[in-house]
């Protein structure tokens, strides 16, 4: 396929399907969702502005609990964003029971605080990524680039 | 352009909250998210994280009362600080958070106890150069929509 010429016009990129960032990238149609499971409302927000800043469809509860109670009534979502501290029944148990459900949506682990430790739990109980806080568009971004391509 | 007296005002309390370490490139990631659909973004923002982190002071202090001293709950509230100043970017209320976790791994009751009052005192200055800063920012808002031909 024949590479464009940098666009500066986003508007037009957009419209000729190209990626405004001006390399060539196809946008993809499909809408991207996700769900937030963090009981701190500042992240909360902050994570699913970042996401809805990338197109992303978001969603937030505030526990593990309600997390697997919207899983369990078949709602979808491309990606899931765990937090480590949540109540009655923490991040890294909440991704064991995600996965055990059989979900294989794209886990993200994103805590706070960084230490070997939790990132191996995270880890062994099923997340695709550890991430420490903050979430920041860039990160999000090529997230996003990775999943589109696959 | 920083043309006007309030432009130039403005500019320079920013360079400061990011030259004296107070935010960090979190800060301007939130900034970007501001839009014509949510001007105010980042003002909503730290002003709700003032709210909810004050609850979070009072569960901390009540914690710190408590003898002996549950170390494990300590660090869990303070983890939930530590995540919502580095959302906001509050860069040296986060590095005092990361203090008193290092004192709640090492069981140093007096260490947290210190450490805390640091958080507290970077959590109120931050506060009060934000508010100052927002201020001064709406009032150069409301300059540009009088004048429009200032901010060209």
């Amino acid at each position: 396929m024949e590479q464009p010429s940098k666009i500066n016009n986003n508007e037009k990129s957009i419209q000729q399907g190209f990626s405004p960032s001006g390399c060539g990238d196809l946008i993809s149609t499909r809408k991207f969702t996700a769900l937030v499971v963090d009981n701190d409302p500042i992240c909360q927000i902050i994570e699913k502005a970042i996401l809805e800043s990338q197109g992303v469809e978001t969603q937030f509860v505030g526990s593990g609990i309600d997390a697997l109670d919207l899983l369990v009534t078949g709602a979808n979502f491309d990606i899931i964003i765990i937090a480590w501290v949540l109540p009655m029944m923490n991040g890294v148990e909440t991704t064991r029971q995600v996965r055990a459900m059989g979900i294989r949506s794209k886990l993200l682990a994103v805590t706070a605080c960084f230490d070997e430790r939790k990132k191996k739990a995270f880890l062994d109980a099923g997340v695709d990524e550890f991430i420490e806080k903050p979430l920041n568009p860039k990160k999000v971004a090529s997230i996003m680039r990775e999943m589109k391509n696959d | 352009m920083e043309r006007t007296p309030l432009h130039r005002r403005v500019a320079y309390m920013r360079r400061c909250l990011f030259d004296q370490g107070y935010l960090d490139e979190q800060f301007v990631q939130l900034e970007d998210l501001q839009d014509e659909a949510n001007p105010n973004f980042v003002e909503e923002i730290v002003t709700l994280f003032y709210t909810d982190s004050a609850r979070l002071i009072h569960n901390i202090e009540q914690a710190l009362q408590n003898r002996p001293l549950d170390f494990n709950r300590l660090d869990d509230y303070m983890h939930q600080f530590k995540g919502s100043s580095s959302s906001i970017g509050a860069k040296k209320v986060k590095s005092e958070c990361t203090q008193f976790r290092e004192h709640c791994s090492a069981r140093n009751a007096e260490g947290c106890i210190r450490s805390f009052q640091q958080v507290k005192q970077e959590h109120t200055i931050l506060r009060s150069k934000l508010e100052a800063y927002f201020h001064w920012q709406r009032k150069l808002d409301k300059q540009t929509e009088s004048y429009p031909e200032l901010a060209a």
